[in-house]
């Protein structure tokens, strides 16, 4: 999509920690975007993926570390940001009395670059009726206005704070299909969190899994998923090798299966493990999107 | 096109898969364009980047081309490519059932029957799809 050889990150995120009295919500959180990718963030309820979205948008203060969207600091300058990245925050602060017309026209006077054609272009092939008042709109109505106002000013960076959360299914494809044609159309870069693994494979090129207010990795899916899997060994007296695998994930052991998660697999790994003494048959199973990020979290669980 | 985000395979690898079996089926004939990247992840509902991906694959492998400006066409050879690479890929999952079925004891006759079956089966939902 994009051609550019501009290296630097569109999102940029060093340290990034943010407590709220004895609670770090996130905790020394660092990652890098590279511009025209789009960047799935996953990870379970509290995990921190909010806080850090607004952070990075200039809600929230960080208590230490920065944020950075297109090199733009919220802190230093908080309307630079405003003009060059389009925001759908997790609750949305639209007064509820106004008229979609009335809200669309207030949205437009605060930007420079807004494009009213597409605004125009939008709102029809959503169905939305600009005559209705706010309060009047379905929640996926609502979300598609709020689509529509953070791109009619053709941001260069579109933040998605859990956008489709409460959708249903068609109201979920037709805002997917909003984002994805903003996505082929201008090809800027996108960061998203969301529940729903089946978003982060269509949507996203890298995704983050975020526990805790760590990030615990941050890769490109199709690597993610060739290198993390699952191992399914025998264990021929019930006791597991002293000696574990390397980027171990994830273990559990029920009578004499044992079933280990490991990270940057190779075919060494496996035959290393058959090399254990102990170890009978040793399996190699493929994972899923799901089953990866239950695997991530289950064994950070495990260790605290 | 339709894509399964719960597989293990990757979503470019399934696009790729798809487009290679359309061909293979001559829904796409050689010197014929494929669908732009748009219209193609509009359809499948994924990443542009991701379609981008597919099709890069898909000509490394000389299946596709494409032509400055003109976008992507089926290569000359595309549609037997895609039906060797099938066939590849049917012997495979073969193979890997034999392997299957060995691991457990069975002899070569109880293979030979599931494989009959499994014929016959997919027969049977083909006379009612």
């Amino acid at each position: 999509m994009t051609t550019t050889t501009d290296t630097k990150p569109a999102i940029e995120l060093l340290g990034l920690t943010k407590r709220f009295g004895r609670t770090t919500a996130v905790d020394d959180l660092s990652l890098r975007v590279a511009p025209g990718s789009t960047f799935g963030l996953i990870g379970p309820n509290g995990a921190g993926k909010t806080t850090t979205i607004k952070m990075l948008m200039g809600v929230l203060t960080p208590t230490l570390g920065l944020a950075r969207a297109l090199g733009i600091d919220a802190e230093v300058e908080p309307l630079t940001l405003k003009q060059r990245v389009g925001y759908v925050p997790e609750a949305h602060h639209m007064d509820r009395w106004m008229r979609v017309r009335e809200v669309v026209a207030f949205c437009r006077s605060l930007y420079v670059s807004w494009n009213e054609d597409t605004c125009r272009e939008m709102l029809d092939r959503f169905e939305l009726d600009e005559s209705k008042k706010v309060k009047q709109l379905s929640k996926g109505m609502l979300v598609k206005l709020s689509l529509v106002l953070a791109v009619s000013h053709e941001p260069e960076l579109l933040v998605l704070d859990e956008p489709m959360a409460g959708l249903d299914p068609l109201a979920r494809e037709e805002f997917l299909d909003g984002v994805l044609r903003t996505i082929c159309e201008r090809g800027q870069t996108v960061l998203f969190s969301t529940h729903s693994l089946d978003d982060v494979q269509r949507l996203a090129d890298t995704v983050g899994i975020l526990h805790g207010g760590r990030l615990l990795v941050h890769r490109n899916i199709e690597e993610l998923l060739a290198t993390t899997k699952r191992l399914r060994a025998t264990l021929t007296n019930g006791r597991v090798p002293d000696r574990l695998p390397d980027n171990l994930i994830w273990q559990r052991v029920e009578g004499r299966e044992w079933l280990v998660t490991v990270g940057e697999f190779t075919e060494e790994t496996a035959q290393r493990l058959r090399a254990e003494e102990g170890v009978g048959h040793v399996e190699v199973i493929d994972l899923g999107l799901e089953d990866l990020f239950k695997d991530f979290i289950r064994g950070q669980r495990a260790v605290s | 096109m339709n894509i399964d985000p719960r597989s293990h395979v990757p979503i470019y690898l399934q696009i790729a898969a798809g487009i290679r079996e359309a061909v293979a089926a001559g829904i796409y004939r050689p010197g014929e364009t494929l669908p732009s990247l748009r219209a193609m992840a509009l359809d499948a509902q994924v990443n542009p980047n991701t379609v981008q991906k597919a099709y890069d694959a898909l000509a490394r492998e000389g299946l596709i081309y494409a032509r400055r400006g003109k976008g992507l066409f089926v290569a000359d050879q595309g549609t037997a490519s895609a039906q060797t690479r099938a066939h590849e890929t049917v012997r495979r999952a073969f193979d890997q059932g034999v392997r299957t079925g060995r691991a457990a004891g069975m002899q070569a006759d109880e293979v030979r029957d599931i494989f009959e079956a499994s014929l016959g089966n997919s027969a049977e939902t083909g006379k009612h799809a």
